[in-house]
């Protein structure tokens, strides 16, 4: 196990196992995450990544194992955790029929913190998004609801910012700022980041830790040069690519 | 409770108004600017209104007949309203695909339900004035005829169809949009069943006893006995509040079984 005590982690969750039907979707994972640490979740479809976040998260249920966040053990504790939990997925759109600062300001609202007027306007100026404030949320790009989202999952300073294919639908200059902003957060508020993505160059610049999941285990755990390097690849990409072709030639 | 369990017990969480309230302002705001939610809560209350009413100047032979069928179309809107804004409320996130943004918040199941009945209210509170107003100025009919009887089967309405609403936002996080048919269809099915402008005697004797053990009935009875003879039917008036009561306790369970079986069975990638 990497990372701090778990008592201190803000997400640990131990011996966790799901199964729907015939298959087992996640086998037996341990994960901690440390207070500012920037951890990756990688693996081909199918590896069990989805189904682990969304456990971390309180939305299944493990089978077996059990999940604490912010040190709430979950599912009775989600509310008080998700104070200081931010979510975003790229393949999330934000409600129809809001505009931009309508609904940044309802996900505000949500959290316990002073001044959501104020949070929602600050979010606003830091990611450079004043041009989509008046917009309808249905009127935008999958860029755009993309950096919207991240702009709703980081506005309120949480502890941890849970993100799932961040910037899959990002221009790559935007997709940098996303970056920029995200490890902003990292150092300023020492918030941690957990993160699954397809982009393995994305994931090499924003972890400082990766955990390589294979059919619902954990193949890999460490700093990515080093995962990469005990499994004979030169990049995690290459790494990537040889279990997605590995996978593929299982399942045929 | 085991000593694992005690070890791993989480406090309920505390109720807060602010995330209530942010839920009805996004719905106000959504619905807004849905002409749908328009159509329902504004024309579609004056549109029954005119229909009833003038069916019952038509073919009524007292100006009673125009005060039964008011009344009764006045107290189904209730129904509708309230189970509208939960079943349409809960479906709205489902097809903004905003369950899993929602879920990732610190809102409670409670302060989101709270939000939706306090919608539903204001909904049932706008239908019944509309009915009303239609009623009191374009047929001369006082709606409020039956007295406090309608105050308090409007009330025992309320529950009724706060009840349907759960039963479609279980249904909803089971099977997703397709259940959409049970927000409105369930309320097709209840209407001529739960004798809102006829007594259950006026049934097929085969659904009678169907229109008896439905709690509606018996606050449709109670209503339409006080217009003709002002008496009160504190019987009927009991009975279907008790089972109203009922309902919603049954509707409540039901929800929380499905909320427990949406987070063990992964029922969340279907909505994200």
């Amino acid at each position: 196990m990497h990372g701090e005590q778990p008592g201190a982690s803000v997400v640990a969750a131990t011996g966790v196992r799901k199964r729907f039907g015939d298959v087992q979707a996640v086998d037996g994972i341990d994960l901690a995450v440390a207070p500012g640490e920037r951890v990756g979740i990688v693996g081909p479809n199918g590896a069990g990544k989805t189904t682990l976040l969304l456990m971390l998260l309180g939305a299944i249920d493990p089978d077996e194992g059990r999940v604490e966040l912010m040190g709430r053990h979950l599912p009775d504790g989600r509310s008080a955790a998700m104070e200081d939990v931010g979510f975003a997925a790229g393949y999330l759109p934000l409600p129809d029929r809001l505009k931009v600062h309508e609904a940044l300001r309802f996900f505000a609202d949500l959290h316990d913190r002073p001044d959501p007027a104020g949070v929602v306007e600050q979010v606003i100026d830091e990611l450079d998004i004043g041009h989509l404030r008046d917009k309808s949320c249905m009127s935008l790009s999958s860029g755009q609801a993309t950096l919207v989202g991240i702009a709703k999952a980081v506005m309120h300073q949480p502890r941890l910012v849970v993100l799932d294919e961040p910037t899959a639908s990002l221009d790559p200059d935007i997709a940098l700022r996303v970056r920029d902003a995200l490890a902003r957060l990292n150092d300023e508020h020492r918030t941690a980041l957990l993160l699954t993505s397809h982009d393995m160059r994305e994931v090499e610049a924003l972890t400082e830790r990766v955990v390589f999941l294979r059919d619902g285990r954990v193949l890999a755990d460490g700093v990515p040069a080093e995962v990469v390097a005990d499994a004979g690849h030169t990049t995690l990409e290459e790494m990537f690519l040889a279990e997605a072709i590995r996978m593929r030639g299982a399942r045929l | 409770m085991t000593a694992a369990a005690m070890e791993t017990a989480e406090p309920r969480p505390p109720v807060r108004w602010h995330r209530i309230s942010a839920v009805v302002r996004r719905h106000v705001l959504a619905q807004s600017r849905n002409p749908g939610h328009w159509f329902l809560l504004l024309v579609l209350p004056v549109v029954d209104a005119l229909l009833f009413s003038s069916i019952g100047v038509a073919f009524g032979e007292t100006d009673r007949a125009v005060e039964i069928l008011v009344v009764g179309i006045l107290l189904f809107h209730v129904i509708w309203q309230l189970t509208l804004a939960g079943s349409l409320g809960f479906l709205e996130e489902v097809w903004s695909r905003n369950v899993l943004n929602l879920w990732t918040t610190p809102l409670t199941e409670s302060e989101y339900g709270l939000a939706l009945l306090i919608t539903g209210f204001v909904r049932a509170l706008i239908s019944m004035a509309l009915v009303g107003l239609v009623a009191a100025g374009l047929y001369s009919v006082d709606p409020t005829g039956a007295g406090w009887v309608l105050a308090v089967g409007a009330a025992t309405l309320m529950v009724f169809g706060w009840a349907v609403a759960l039963l479609v936002v279980g249904l909803v996080l089971q099977f997703g949009e397709t259940a959409e048919v049970f927000s409105w269809g369930t309320l097709v099915l209840l209407m001529p069943l739960s004798g809102i402008f006829y007594p259950p005697e006026a049934l097929p004797g085969v659904l009678q006893p169907v229109a008896q053990v439905i709690p509606l009935t018996r606050i449709f009875e109670a209503t339409r006995q006080s217009l003709v003879d002002g008496s009160i039917r504190w019987a009927d008036l009991g009975l279907g509040a008790a089972g109203s009561l009922v309902c919603v306790a049954l509707g409540m369970w039901f929800v929380r079984r499905q909320l427990r079986r949406f987070r063990e069975q992964g029922w969340i990638t279907r909505f994200s």
